[in-house]
């Protein structure tokens, strides 16, 4: 019996001191989730090139409307695209699955929007040191082995946001004297998107704003919950009474931010926001209220980026590789604008 | 002997105390260990985080200065190139263009000229990033030199960031060159070998406290946008007045600044530094703590992994000492409780035991036993012999006492039982017992006529409470029952109660 006292008295100080010292973690990887296999966009025809298709999420609108960009750009351009991806924009060893189904399909081109930046690049590497022409959509990589990327350029679009903002306030009979303040919500710090879109907004703000027009230094983070940002921004609201713009970031706080504004009868506040929604639509449509929203065009993303593997297999080479496929700005006045509305069109799909 | 008896014996005379407290002790010093060990780390956890904090301050002074002067040797070898094409004084833009352009030993992506109508020398897809991004307004703060805000460069698709030189030209001519370069050339500026990826650097606005990575832990995030104010919210609460008030003193224009705050358990120490050739901007540098102390963290691990195998060993070493005491112990525990020759307890450990039966209160018969004529059997067969005669005679009185009673050898030839009583006829059938057990002993090694010789013995036994209510006059009355007997001529028993003399 005490002999087993000993050995548990040794095992229980061998604990303790291993407690005592520094436990090293290790990072864990997300599990890879179900991807969506490819499958035809549109008629295949024998003749044409095989462009493969590798989105981050299969189920969501906003891809919808690339996927929709990549059949029409087959349809008008003569070639059989396929469709695959992830259902989890963090699922980097789906795609890599879904890149050696492709390239095991042996396909002419392929079109990526990457889940990770770093961790496909050896795979983007891989496709092209096969002299298969790679087109990346939306997201870039960390290498330099792509041919071309189609993405919004969001630093440009915040300016774009924070230049309508200024317009607004100036419509809404603002002078450079006047002391005003505007709010901004996010939907998350951790997105590079968001972070752009914030840091353009900013940028222009503190360039081109009177001096005399405040940014409110307390950024509203919703954290993608739209009903803690809808109490967030009634917080905010009382707390700055005085505010006279709002900008929201990305979809969510745009959807809560239009709703507040219109629920507390703010006709005074101008929302600028990103995105398509029945709230802000309704709030842009609205003869009481003065609000805008930055549509990307994620239409041309999918069609150009097709376009562009085909002219590279034709055997030119892109004269840049970056392309920001810019942004609308719908409201009240633009929203009439054929351009403006087919991009609303699309967004609305 | 038998075990059960003897840990009864042990318990009932309870020698045996020094377990209970080597446990004790043992616990007392593994709690001081403990304690101390506790105390050890952290004082040495907290001497390792004032030493982070005091360096890491000054290397992320240093860090920003030494960014900071980097940056300045950009501002100069692209301002020393313009002095030098001033000084050539071409009639053509052109000219200046093909100089910049076929440069081949440039680090830079590409270069080119604003001519003074605003004309720029450069490639459709370059000269299409001047209206997007503002840059004429950057050039034509060149006093001598200024640099953009960093921004992604259509044509290689990263972050950039372009410098401009002011630049004279056909005598009287004033325009600017200017060189872009990737944002991770800053990278490779800012990399030290000692801390590896573990510093952060950005470029940070001061006006909208935007700031934009160019070397860190993430190779992904170099080229990065972020917002001061939106950082902020991970900051821990107690430090966030005093990161709001660093970045209000940015805004106004304030120049090196450190800052030392926690994001969760990580400490940081930051400190800024005012570009001069870009208005409005800063280089910020920040540490964590732990980068400097991963070192010393491990050092106190092996420290405290060493401490652990010796604790183990002295643990080990303790218990092989203690368990050979205790084996000694018990020895001399024997020794000291047991007769060496019969193994019944000896007269001391006799009367320890005897009084604690006694203070139970019950009725019991203590009973001395005398051999008769134990001497001359010494004598005449020698100490073998009676030894083996004293060894019988014990074992006859255990087979009969053991169960219900004690028994010693009091003495030479002389032994003692203390039993339970129920009946004095019971206890007196067990003495007529042990009498006839030891009819059938022969003398080992005797002669046959020997041989046939009978150990006998004389026996006087008193009641405990009825005849004495205490030890020593029980043990007195006993005897006295005993004389009786031998005066009687021996082999036999009686009871002091019995006794004539007490009677009258």
């Amino acid at each position: 019996m005490k002999k087993y006292c000993f050995t548990f008295l040794i095992i229980i100080s061998s604990v303790l001191f291993t407690a005592c010292c520094d436990a090293s973690g290790s990072a864990s990887e997300s599990a890879a989730s179900p991807v969506t296999h490819f499958e035809p966009l549109g008629n295949i025809s024998e003749n044409n090139k095989n462009i493969y298709v590798i989105l981050k999420v299969m189920d969501s609108s906003y891809w919808q409307v690339i996927m929709n960009g990549c059949k029409a750009a087959g349809e008008d351009l003569g070639c059989n695209v396929y469709c695959g991806g992830t259902n989890n924009e963090t699922d980097w060893q789906g795609q890599r699955v879904l890149i050696e189904e492709a390239l095991a399909a042996k396909p002419d081109a392929i079109i990526l929007s990457p889940d990770d930046s770093i961790e496909l690049s050896s795979d983007i590497d891989k496709i092209h040191e096969l002299g298969i022409p790679i087109a990346l959509i939306d997201t870039a990589a960390n290498t330099e082995s792509f041919d071309i990327v189609y993405m919004t350029d969001n630093l440009y679009a915040g300016q774009n946001a924070a230049k309508e903002m200024i317009a607004c306030l100036r419509e809404a009979g603002y002078s450079d004297y006047d002391d005003i303040s505007v709010g901004i919500m996010v939907g998350t710090a951790k997105s590079q998107t968001i972070n752009e879109r914030l840091a353009g907004f900013y940028l222009y703000w503190a360039n081109n704003a009177p001096g005399k027009w405040n940014i409110i230094s307390d950024i509203m983070n919703c954290n993608g919950n739209i009903d803690q940002g809808d109490g967030m921004a009634n917080d905010f609201l009382a707390a700055h009474p005085d505010v006279v713009g709002l900008y929201a970031t990305n979809n969510g706080p745009t959807r809560v931010l239009a709703s507040v504004v219109k629920d507390n009868g703010r006709q005074d506040i101008t929302v600028v926001g990103f995105d398509f929604s029945d709230e802000i639509r309704e709030l842009i449509e609205s003869d009481d209220f003065r609000a805008s929203t930055v549509l990307q065009r994620q239409y041309d993303m999918g069609y150009r980026a097709v376009g562009s593997v085909l002219d590279i297999l034709a055997g030119n080479t892109p004269p840049v590789r970056f392309i920001d496929t810019g942004v609308v700005t719908v409201n009240k006045e633009s929203m009439s604008q054929p351009e403006v509305m087919e991009v609303m069109d699309m967004n609305q799909e | 002997m038998d075990n059960s008896k003897g840990k009864r014996f042990k318990d009932d005379i309870n020698l045996l105390k020094g377990g209970r407290f080597f446990y004790l002790t043992l616990i007392i010093c593994l709690v001081v260990f403990f304690g101390a060990i506790g105390i050890l780390i952290t004082a040495f956890n907290r001497l390792i985080s004032r030493h982070d904090q005091q360096l890491s301050a000054e290397i992320s002074t240093i860090m920003a200065e030494k960014m900071n002067s980097s940056i300045e040797f950009m501002t100069e070898s692209i301002n020393s190139t313009a002095i030098l094409l001033s000084s050539r004084n071409y009639d053509n833009p052109g000219q200046i263009y093909d100089i910049l352009k076929n440069n081949k030993n440039a680090d830079y992506l590409s270069a080119g000229f604003i001519d003074q109508s605003g004309e720029k020398f450069a490639s459709d897809e370059e000269a299409s990033e001047f209206a997007k991004w503002d840059l004429l307004q950057t050039a034509a703060l060149a006093n001598p030199v200024s640099i953009s805000a960093p921004y992604r460069s259509s044509v290689y698709g990263q972050p950039v960031i372009t410098l401009f030189a002011s630049l004279n030209y056909a005598d009287t001519r004033h325009g600017y060159m200017f060189i872009t370069y990737k944002l991770s050339e800053l990278q490779r500026i800012a990399v030290t070998r000692s801390l590896g990826n573990d510093v952060e650097i950005w470029l940070m606005n001061a006006e909208s406290a935007n700031i934009i990575q160019c070397a860190g832990s993430d190779e992904h995030s170099i080229g990065s946008w972020a917002n001061a104010y939106l950082s902020m919210q991970d900051i821990n609460k107690e430090d966030v007045p005093v990161y709001s008030d660093w970045l209000t003193r940015i805004r106004h224009l304030e120049d090196n600044i450190g800052i030392s705050y926690s994001v969760g358990d990580t400490f940081y120490s930051q400190h800024c530094s005012m570009i001069s050739s870009m208005p409005g901007w800063y280089v910020v540098v920040r540490i964590p703590g732990n980068a400097l102390s991963a070192t010393m963290h491990t050092f106190r691990n092996y420290v405290l992994y060493f401490l652990a195998v010796l604790l183990v060993v002295v643990i080990v070493l303790i218990a092989n000492m203690y368990r050979l005491a205790k084996r000694d112990n018990e020895i001399l525990e024997a020794l000291s409780t047991y007769d060496p020759l019969t193994q019944v307890l000896n007269r001391r450990a006799f009367d320890t035991a005897a009084a604690k039966w006694i203070a139970r209160g019950k009725d019991c018969a203590l009973i001395f036993f005398d051999l008769d004529y134990f001497k001359q059997v010494n004598d005449k067969y020698g100490h073998n012999i009676g030894d083996s005669f004293l060894t019988t005679f014990s074992d006859v009185l255990k087979k009969n006492f053991s169960e219900n009673g004690i028994i010693s050898r009091f003495g030479g030839d002389e032994f003692v039982v203390l039993t339970d009583l129920h009946s004095v006829e019971e206890v007196s059938a067990l003495i007529r017992k042990t009498n006839s057990d030891l009819s059938s002993f022969k003398l080992p090694g005797a002669d046959k006529k020997d041989r046939e010789f009978s150990i006998s013995f004389s026996s006087g036994a008193a009641r405990f409470p009825y005849d004495a209510d205490e030890l020593p006059l029980l043990k007195k009355r006993a005897d006295t029952a005993l004389y009786k007997v031998k005066e009687l001529g021996r082999n036999g028993y009686l009871w002091y109660m019995d006794l004539p003399e007490k009677n009258a």
